[in-house]
């Protein structure tokens, strides 16, 4: 692969092999849609280079990928401007039948790929249209299967593979159409960490043959950062704004492109802040293992230099995890200490669905004001714990109590006081016509006086900035905004717990993070927040405890960074360590630095500003 | 588990039955015109011998696990016997057999001839699923589709997509789920009674709509991704033959029910 790349860069005495994929001025417009996304995008692909396309939220990254292979305008209305020209044919003019052999794909929810009932008729569909001869079928199917390790499941139903498994099937589907340029959007956005690394062992190899060209939309870029030749930047407004190799564009503009609000590996963002406090990490590390080999390699600043992080301060953080409760958990839920009962109380908690036990006697106390991450693998159980909280699921008497009530006794009506839970897709729990009805249905449930449920409809809407929204069908807006009706409505009747269900799912990182950022607001403001994910960094980055659920049973329930601190546990749940957990760990030089797993503990200096303004995301004006 | 859920796609294990070995289109055929004369036949008999033929025909030809066996052995039985019962009750009395009295209840009685009735038409129904069953039994949703596509020249491009949407409904079902969960936690349960119960499913649809189209039309792109729809035809890897066998079956099954047929004339009681 590097060797393709480096011989292109050196600028073979051979005539330059012609671009597999020429884009000029791309602009493309969604019917309805005001704005064009992207506005200017202009990059080439040579054969066999891996092509990661970054931009920050709304820039038009998926609405380019669709029109690669001219699904963009010929299945999906939309304008287009400019030119996509793809081994020669223009996609304007050609067929998305006869671009399917040139340009392949895989998008983001593998449930949506498949068509057929086993795995080989499913790497076969793609050659079967094609009217390939069945020899060729069946040997394109072999080779596809084989290389994304799969060949031995061919006759399975595909729903028995897991989220993982599925995806490594749609590359095979996607290898299978023989096409020389894969192109790959958020491929890992609905995966969980041990389906993502499944992702990435596959896309490895494939990029270690080199026959094959691939371009990857991806938010996690930790993984990505190191398969990657070079690296096209789209800005806000859709535009090219950089194109170049991994090592230019990453390393050489990373500042630029952290203005941009753009997202970058998150070991290179710690190398940036490390970086502004005056350690010297040049180049820029991309990945976990690149910034510990740099960070051993550098000598630490004089203490002066290092301004202290504002929010915490590296003595707080840097105790060692081993050596005692990590400082930032007890200080957050210390106005909690105070109070003699736990807020929820959880005691040999089994929960059944049908006839199975999913809980095998669960034990827990949350205490106001927590932020707690409930972690695990898929069907490990964690869902059900959360759900049984909420009185979601039944529950038998006596085993849950939130803010003092049994919750297998408790009405509906009463326990929405108690605990707001807010559903993976904000769509599922919406039931009135408008934002405004959608917030005041539980006030009114209560049979409160108009006149409060109009107050109190009105403060939600001006915290979660729906104000100018009070009138619109909730289907109508865009996909943040959904998510903030979704925790306004479970709010809104006084909860002082807020349950949610992977809340960050499929969604990308800018869109992740508003929410975070929203519910670390809310948990500042005292309500108390339990949490689903399977995004290990956000985990790190908020929860201030963490409860790892294995096979129905608490593996561990301890703070976040002690429990991040045990490799061998959180593997053992199918879990894996934040990348900058992996970083840091295994530092030797740098003690000081080794409990880190939280970026914002990491210090930085003035140079540094750790939430550009134009990071923050802004609406897309379609709501696709 | 894996036993609850019915997969379209599951191939069916041959075991050298003679069923699983026919065209799925022999299997429709063969059963289809005595399906058609059973529901215009009024006696008792016909139905019967077709009943009868039907059991050979799938006792011989297909692989019995114990829920084909329970279902042949029991509830079919019971839902002929039920069915037949009830429309002895509804049957009108004063056009029926009053020669013999079956039950009397005070002023009312329920009579031989309606008893007769009754079960001509359970047994009836009865006959009918069994036919059916020969073909539903043996034949598993892709080969049918394969079939229709190779001898009844049925666009590929539907029934490809139809078998596609066969992925839609499980996935649907478990969607509903949790809409219905997330509405019940909202406490938008709105009462009793059929008027809001249809308030309430009125309220799921909306979300379970917007969640299917964007589903399909995800599916549709995936499908166009991969060259779907792109030629007049595609390669078939599994060939769905007509044999010999087939045709022998489906005139084989004609004559023994044209010969039933014949011999039961004028099929009433």
């Amino acid at each position: 692969m590097t060797s393709a790349v480096s011989g292109a860069a050196a600028g073979d005495p051979v005539e330059p092999r012609p671009p597999l994929v020429s884009v000029r001025g791309l602009g493309i417009r969604h019917d309805g849609a005001t704005t064009w996304s992207p506005a200017d995008a202009s990059f080439d692909i040579a054969p066999g280079e891996v092509v990661l396309l970054l931009g920050p939220s709304g820039a038009g990254k998926s609405t380019l990928t669709l029109a690669l292979d001219g699904l963009i305008p010929h299945a999906v209305p939309a304008a287009l401007e400019g030119s996509i020209v793809v081994d020669g044919l223009d996609t304007r003019e050609s067929l998305v039948a006869e671009l399917s052999t040139r340009v392949a794909m895989v998008f983001q929810d593998p449930d949506a790929q498949l068509v057929t009932g086993t795995l080989l008729d499913e790497v076969a569909f793609g050659p079967e249209n094609l009217r390939m001869p069945v020899d060729d079928v069946l040997a394109r199917a072999e080779d596809s299967l084989r290389r994304v390790g799969l060949w031995e499941r061919r006759g399975e139903n595909p729903d028995r593979l897991s989220g993982g498994g599925r995806q490594r099937l749609a590359i095979a589907c996607a290898l299978a159409m023989g096409s020389p340029l894969l192109v790959l959007d958020e491929p890992t956005a609905n995966l969980d960490p041990q389906g993502i690394e499944e992702v990435y062992a596959a896309l490895g190899e494939l990029v270690a043959a080199g026959d094959r060209a691939i371009l990857l939309v991806e938010h996690n870029l930790d993984a990505a950062a190191r398969l990657t030749d070079r690296v096209v930047v789209l800005d806000q407004a859709g535009r090219t704004v950089a194109d170049g190799t991994a090592d230019e564009v990453l390393r050489g503009r990373a500042d630029e492109l952290h203005e941009m609000g753009v997202w970058l590996p998150v070991a290179t963002l710690a190398a940036m802040r490390l970086r502004s406090a005056g350690w010297a990490l040049d180049p820029l590390p991309l990945d976990p293992d690149e910034l510990r080999v740099a960070l051993d390699a550098a000598t630490s600043p004089a203490p002066a230099t290092a301004v202290p992080n504002s929010s915490t301060s590296l003595a707080e953080t840097g105790v060692s995890p081993e050596s005692g409760p990590d400082a930032t958990y007890w200080r957050s839920s210390g106005r909690a200490t105070g109070d003699a009962a736990p807020l929820i109380r959880v005691r040999g908690l089994r929960t059944r669905r049908g006839r199975a036990e999913i809980l095998h006697g669960i034990d827990l106390d949350v205490r106001a004001g927590e932020f707690v991450a409930i972690v695990g693998a898929n069907g490990a159980g964690k869902t059900t714990l959360l759900q049984s909280i909420a009185g979601v699921v039944p529950v038998p008497r006596g085993q849950v109590t939130v803010d003092g009530v049994d919750v297998s006794r408790t009405d509906l009506r009463s326990l929405s006081r108690r605990i707001g839970f807010v559903f993976q897709n904000p769509e599922h729990q919406f039931i009135a016509p408008t934002v405004h009805d959608e917030l005041a249905h539980g006030l009114r449930l209560q049979h409160l006086p108009e006149a409060e449920v109009e107050q109190r409809v009105h403060d939600v809407l001006r915290r979660f900035g729906l104000e100018d929204k009070a009138d619109v069908h909730p289907f109508l807006l865009s996909g943040g905004q959904k998510r903030r009706l979704s925790v306004g409505t479970a709010l809104v009747a006084g909860a002082p717990v807020l349950a949610l269900d992977e809340p960050t799912f499929g969604q990308d990182r800018a869109r992740a993070d508003e929410l975070l950022g929203l519910l670390q607001g809310l948990n500042r403001d005292g309500t108390t927040v339990l949490v689903v994910t399977h995004d290990m960094q956000l985990v790190t980055e908020y929860a201030t405890r963490t409860i790892v659920i294995g096979d129905g049973r608490v593996l561990a329930d301890a703070p976040t960074a002690e429990v991040f601190s045990d490799e061998t546990l959180i593997r053992s749940a199918g879990l894996r360590l934040p990348p900058l957990r992996r970083a840091f760990a295994g530092l030797e030089r740098h003690p000081e630095l080794a409990g880190i797993t939280r970026l914002a503990d990491v210090p930085y200096g003035s140079g540094f500003d750790p939430a550009p303004a134009s990071a923050t995301p802004t609406e897309p004006t379609a709501a696709r | 588990m894996t036993a609850a859920t019915i997969d379209p796609y599951a191939t069916t294990p041959a075991g050298g039955r003679f069923l699983f070995t026919l065209n799925p289109l022999a299997k429709f055929a063969a059963p289809l015109p005595p399906m058609l004369v059973l529901v215009f036949v009024r006696d008792l008999a016909t139905p019967l011998a077709f009943l009868a033929l039907a059991y050979i025909v799938l006792l011989a030809g297909a692989r019995l696990t114990v829920r084909i066996v329970l279902l042949l052995a029991v509830a079919l039985p019971v839902a002929a016997l039920v069915i037949g019962l009830g429309m002895s009750l509804w049957v009108d009395a004063s056009r029926v057999d009053t020669s013999v009295t079956v039950v009397e209840l005070g002023g009312w009685r329920l009579y031989g001839g309606a008893v007769l009735i009754g079960m001509a038409t359970g047994i009836r129904l009865a006959a009918i699923v069994a036919l059916a069953l020969v073909a539903g039994l043996t034949t598993n949703g892709a080969d049918l589709v394969r079939a229709s596509v190779q001898q009844l020249r049925v666009p590929y491009r539907v029934g490809y997509t139809a078998l596609a949407a066969f992925r839609f409904v499980p996935r649907f079902g478990h969607e509903l789920d949790v809409i219905r969960q997330a509405h019940r936690v909202r406490g938008s349960h709105g009462g009793r009674g059929p008027f809001a119960a249809l308030a309430r499913w009125w309220g799921y649809i909306v979300p379970l709509l917007a969640g299917a189209i964007r589903h399909a039309e995800r599916v549709a792109l995936a499908m166009d991704a991969r060259a779907f729809g792109a030629y007049p035809d595609r390669t078939e890897r599994h060939l769905v033959p007509w044999r010999p066998r087939d045709t022998a079956f489906v005139v084989a099954f004609w004559i023994v029910s044209a010969v039933l047929l014949v011999a039961f004339f004028p099929w009433t009681l």
